[in-house]
């Protein structure tokens, strides 16, 4: 469907307006949408909110000096502000500050998936059976399978105390 | 040529295609939004280098292609054939792919993140697609210094994609659960367990062509294989209650409105894209109840009747030329 005002790009908007019970609706493109004051519907995206979310602690940490990435330069109101770190270097810096708004986005803030497969050594292999077997009882417990589950987790408790 | 669109073999009437893409990020070099052209290329020569320099069998089909070097029209068509995003499309300067000659495997260079590794293929298909997905993930991770943390697992540019790095979807034709109204439901419980429910083309209310995209959302937490299994059992799911319900209709019904859209594609001088999906969806309802089987594969006639793919075979022209034009492409494809 092509935009109702220009007539030139796709209809990316529809705004459906209610007056009186009448409903009037409207398909425009993202462009025309901004120039008639719709331009924020078109960003509200999963990295804005978490943005909003990021800022609404940023006040806390804006007395506090102002810690800078050394890659890249960012500071953590910097990724309040867009909601994205600037390079990999910013998630070891601002670990801890992040940390809150991963659990909210994720729910988790542990990794449970692949390991880098060049690290070979031993402490990354056992990461990454931790890993495995975490899900494995997570799974089992979702399951309900509670005997299994106990098996799973001293293995764990196992796997850890050698760790260590 | 085979693609996600026109497979040869593959019946696929309700799952259309799969995907599967990996987000990773090398480690000393800021991300995409924040790079200079240096890095840019950089990342482009280092990630061309590690796959050419590959004895894999898969890296051996992959070709370096540099964005800066693809027409404006070839770009957006590629949009449409959902080998890259919107938002590389535009943003291509000094950004490259990596891909095979059938594009089921492409690989973004600078799109949000560094690497982007997708694999498209039709049907449901999601071990295979991740299987490719993470052999080219290998090479790479055997050959770079990929951006890792042993807590939050693989580093992306937006904390959405901490983890796994992993985005598997289902593209998944429901026509008949969405004229049952099911979809809102559908979308509410689905996204309770991490999944994400969107209509394919056209945003808001309602999907054209009854085309959704099933996806998970979270990364952190779950293993690859837990995610991918999680989105296959919904697939299933769904696809097994849009069977159903194909099952209940009045099979002349189903094949009047297919034969009536097939009259429309088939004779219409004047086709809006709008139009197209509208008719090609009646048509792969049609096709899958077998009342309407005669015809070229109907993805294969909405995607190539998309405004760049048409503009990219018969040139640049306005909306209404382009009406036009795939009023014709179609004719002589039915």
């Amino acid at each position: 469907m092509l935009c109702e005002i220009c007539g030139k790009n796709a209809a990316t908007t529809h705004i459906r307006t209610v007056v009186n019970g009448e409903i009037y609706e409207k398909h425009i493109c993202s462009s025309c949408a901004a120039k008639e004051g719709y331009g924020d519907i078109k960003s509200n995206n999963l990295s804005e909110l978490l943005s909003s979310m990021l800022g609404e602690s940023n006040f806390q940490f804006k007395k506090s000096e102002v810690t800078r990435c050394k890659c890249c330069g960012s500071s953590f109101s910097d990724i309040a502000e867009s909601g994205k770190c600037g390079c990999a270097e910013c998630y070891s810096v601002f670990y801890e500050q992040l940390l809150p708004y991963i659990k909210r986005v994720h729910g988790s803030t542990e990794h449970m998936g692949k390991t880098l497969e060049k690290n070979t050594c031993e402490q990354n292999k056992v990461q990454e059976k931790l890993n495995k077997l975490r899900a494995q009882l997570n799974q089992l417990i979702n399951e309900e399978k509670y005997e299994q589950a106990a098996v799973v987790r001293d293995e764990i408790k196992k796997l850890k105390e050698g760790a260590l | 040529m085979s693609c996600w669109y026109n497979p040869v073999s593959a019946q696929s009437f309700v799952a259309i295609s799969t995907r599967i893409r990996l987000a990773r990020n090398i480690n000393g070099i800021p991300f995409p939004s924040k790079m200079t052209a240096e890095q840019f290329e950089k990342v482009n020569s280092l990630v061309r280098k590690a796959i050419e320099e590959s004895e894999d069998s898969i890296a051996k089909k992959l070709k370096y292609i540099s964005m800066d070097a693809v027409p404006e029209i070839e770009r957006f068509a590629m949009v449409e054939r959902h080998i890259i995003s919107k938002r590389f499309a535009l943003n291509y300067q000094n950004r490259a792919i990596i891909i095979s000659e059938d594009e089921s495997i492409c690989i973004m260079l600078g799109e949000e993140d560094h690497i982007r590794i997708q694999v498209l293929v039709s049907d449901l298909c999601l071990e295979s697609a991740y299987q490719t997905a993470n052999s080219i993930d290998k090479i790479l991770c055997s050959k770079l210094d990929i951006a890792f943390d042993n807590r939050i697992g693989f580093l992306t540019e937006c904390p959405t994609n901490l983890g796994t790095g992993l985005r598997a979807s289902v593209m998944l034709h429901l026509p008949v659960t969405e004229s049952k109204g099911e979809i809102r439901g559908l979308a509410d419980s689905i996204s309770k367990i991490g999944l994400t429910v969107r209509g394919m083309y056209g945003e808001g209310t309602k999907a054209l062509a009854s085309l959704y995209q099933v996806s998970n959302q979270v990364t952190l937490g779950i293993s690859e294989e837990n995610a991918i299994d999680n989105l296959k059992i919904i697939a299933t799911q769904l696809i097994k209650k849009e069977t159903e319900s194909r099952e209940q209709l009045d099979i002349l019904k189903i094949e009047d409105r297919a034969m009536r859209s097939y009259g429309i594609l088939k004779n219409a001088r004047i086709l809006t894209s709008a139009e197209l999906l509208t008719r090609a969806s009646d048509l792969l309802l049609g096709a899958s109840l077998g009342v309407a089987d005669c015809f070229a594969p109907p993805m294969q006639i909405i995607v190539e009747g998309q405004p760049y793919m048409l503009m990219k075979k018969y040139g640049e022209m306005s909306p209404d030329s382009r009406d036009i034009e795939r009023a014709n492409m179609v004719r002589n494809l039915l």
